[in-house]
């Protein structure tokens, strides 16, 4: 039995039995001194003039720039991002999260129906595995064709990124079922359909969540691409304007946002994983 | 017992496709009584489990008849519990919710099969456990499990295959005694399968020993020991008789299986 053992098969880098977001105070110290000593050395690079401060503006800059971002009175100045940060950062999260739940909305379910019918793989597998090489950045042009310059747009790009690796990893996750387990099931009596909910899906979580964790990175990055050329609000419409009229405290604020955002997004998400998968916490194989 | 088998196989036969077809099983004929607990002994790869399948509805023969409760077998259903050899727990239910899965998926009434799981998990000796995850259980719990979610569907026979197989010794034999004492209670047609002689003529009214493979049913062997049994049914005359009239069945049968290997002698 594998019972007190503390080692674990979920996904990616799980830790149980920890403080909240998985970390302790010593993890954090350990995980925060090499950028903060980078920071450092940048900070000191752009004072002693070394680097040209229009181009990498020292941290200190890039932190007053996201004050005001944050927490300016927008009527002041001509600087049009005072006080928006928290709703740019919202319209990206929120698109975010349409486009996955999109995306898990159909890829969870096309997955399990690809993994477990070889009729249904044989038809739409060859199908979504042509289309898989095509980058999301391939899409533009179409996206902004079918959907104009509007969120639509934004969010069927997310939705496209994020579909792969959820259909992908779950149609793995549905095919590697014991045998035994199907048996036992419908020995019991399950119908096709109770089978597929009761025991297909449930089997194939631990797989569903690493697919998860992959689209949802592709989804940040899909949001950023989107808001770049598609769509007037955001993190990456943000990001380009702020390069435009040479705003580079702004443009690495803005980098920084996406970051923090993204990572707090995936530990939310793992927070989720260990919660359904609390019976893989055992580790029996 | 009535005049009507529980279990009826006609000369069934299992080939396997592919390459080199295997022959699993030819020409078994069985008709196991109700009520009857039926051991079916035979060495590893002679087709037992395959025969087992076939009953459970898991796989369909390539020939012969096979009738359960007089009704040809198509397709596996909660009439034939089912209890394998690795234990085949959903791993991420509770014990209970394992126990209770069968009525769930059948939409029987809850207060009914909930009453009945936990009556039947005490049976088994896992009342207190009902909260636990599988691979929290130990592996003789864990087939506990296994034989309470079949009990609790009311089959009309319970299948099982090596369901102590992978046990240690000490604890086989407490299964062992946990399931003559479960079957003393609740009279089902049992069919069980093991390699161990000692476990067959222990748990079985009947000993049926099946031949190397492809398999057929060897002989059939009546237990007249007296039930309820307990572990020193080991010692008893009877049963040491009965021991050494199966082992030279077998031994006879592996000479045969050797002979039949080597092929025909070289010039
Ligand atoms: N699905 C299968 N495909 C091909 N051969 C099989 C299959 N299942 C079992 N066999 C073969 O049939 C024979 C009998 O197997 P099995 O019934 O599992 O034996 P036992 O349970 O007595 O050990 C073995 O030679 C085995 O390799
Ligand atoms: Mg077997």
């Amino acid at each position: 039995m594998g019972a007190g053992t503390s080692s674990t098969t979920g996904p990616g880098d799980s830790v149980q039995g920890r403080a909240l977001w998985g970390l302790r105070a010593a993890t954090v110290a350990q995980a925060l001194a090499l950028p903060l000593a980078l920071c450092l050395l940048w900070e000191a690079a752009g004072r002693s003039g070394w680097m040209p401060e229009g181009i990498l503006p020292p941290p200190s800059t890039v932190w007053q720039a996201w004050l005001a971002w944050a927490f300016a009175d927008p009527g002041m100045g001509l600087n049009p991002y005072l006080g928006t940060w928290l709703p740019t950062v919202g319209y990206s999260a929120s698109r975010v999260a349409k486009g996955f739940a999109v995306a898990i909305a159909i890829g969870v379910p096309a997955g399990i129906l690809i993994g477990w019918s070889r009729m249904i793989a044989r038809s739409v597998d060859p199908m979504i595995q042509s289309l898989r090489p095509i980058p999301i950045t391939a899409w533009l042009p179409f996206s902004i064709a079918v959907f104009g310059i509007r969120d639509m747009g934004a969010v069927f790009l997310i939705a496209i990124g994020a579909f792969y690796p959820i259909v992908v990893n779950t149609t793995a996750g549905a095919r590697d079922i014991n045998k035994n387990l199907v048996r036992a099931a419908r020995m019991m009596g399950a119908s096709e359909r109770q089978l597929l909910l009761r025991v297909v899906l449930p089997n194939a979580l631990p797989s569903i969540f690493t697919g998860l964790r992959l689209g949802l990175g592709i989804a940040w990055t899909a949001v950023i691409v989107a808001e770049i050329v598609a769509v007037k609000s955001g993190l990456g419409y943000v990001l380009w304007d702020a390069y435009y009229v040479g705003r580079m405290d702004v443009v690495i604020a803005d980098m920084v946002s996406i970051g923090i955002a993204g990572f707090l997004s995936d530990r939310l998400l793992l927070l989720v994983s260990n919660r359904v998968l609390h019976w893989k916490q055992f580790g029996a194989r | 017992m009535t005049d009507r088998p529980a279990i009826e196989l006609a000369r069934i036969e299992k080939v396997f496709p592919g390459r080199t077809p295997v022959r699993a099983v030819d020409g078994v004929d069985l008709a196991i009584a109700e009520r009857e607990f039926a051991c079916i002994l035979g060495p590893s790869g002679c087709g037992k489990s395959t025969l087992l399948n076939l009953v459970a509805g898991f796989e369909a023969p390539t020939g012969g008849t096979l009738r359960v409760a007089g009704a040809p077998v198509t397709a596996p259903g909660p009439d034939r519990g089912v209890v394998f050899q690795e234990p085949a727990l959903f791993p991420w239910l509770s014990v209970f919710d394992n126990v209770v899965f069968g009525p769930r998926m059948q939409g029987k009434p809850r207060a009914e099969t909930d009453a009945a799981a936990r009556r039947y998990l005490d049976l088994v000796g896992l009342s207190g456990f009902e909260r636990h995850l599988p691979d929290q259980l130990s592996g003789g719990m864990k087939q506990r499990v296994g034989i309470a979610r079949c009990l609790v569907m009311d089959p009309q026979v319970l299948l099982m295959d090596e369901p102590f197989g992978a046990l240690d010794a000490q604890t086989r034999m407490q299964m062992q005694e946990l399931l003559t004492h479960v079957w003393d209670t609740f009279k089902k047609t049992v069919v069980f399968i093991t390699h161990d002689i000692d476990e067959a003529i222990f748990l079985a009214d009947v000993v049926y020993v099946m031949t190397a493979r492809p398999g057929r049913i060897r002989a059939r062997i009546p237990v007249e020991l007296p039930r309820p049994r307990e572990i020193d049914v080991l010692t008893d005359p009877t049963f040491n008789k009965l021991r050494a009239e199966v082992l030279h069945l077998i031994r006879e049968e592996a000479s045969r299986a050797r002979a039949l290997a080597a092929g025909p002698a070289p010039r």
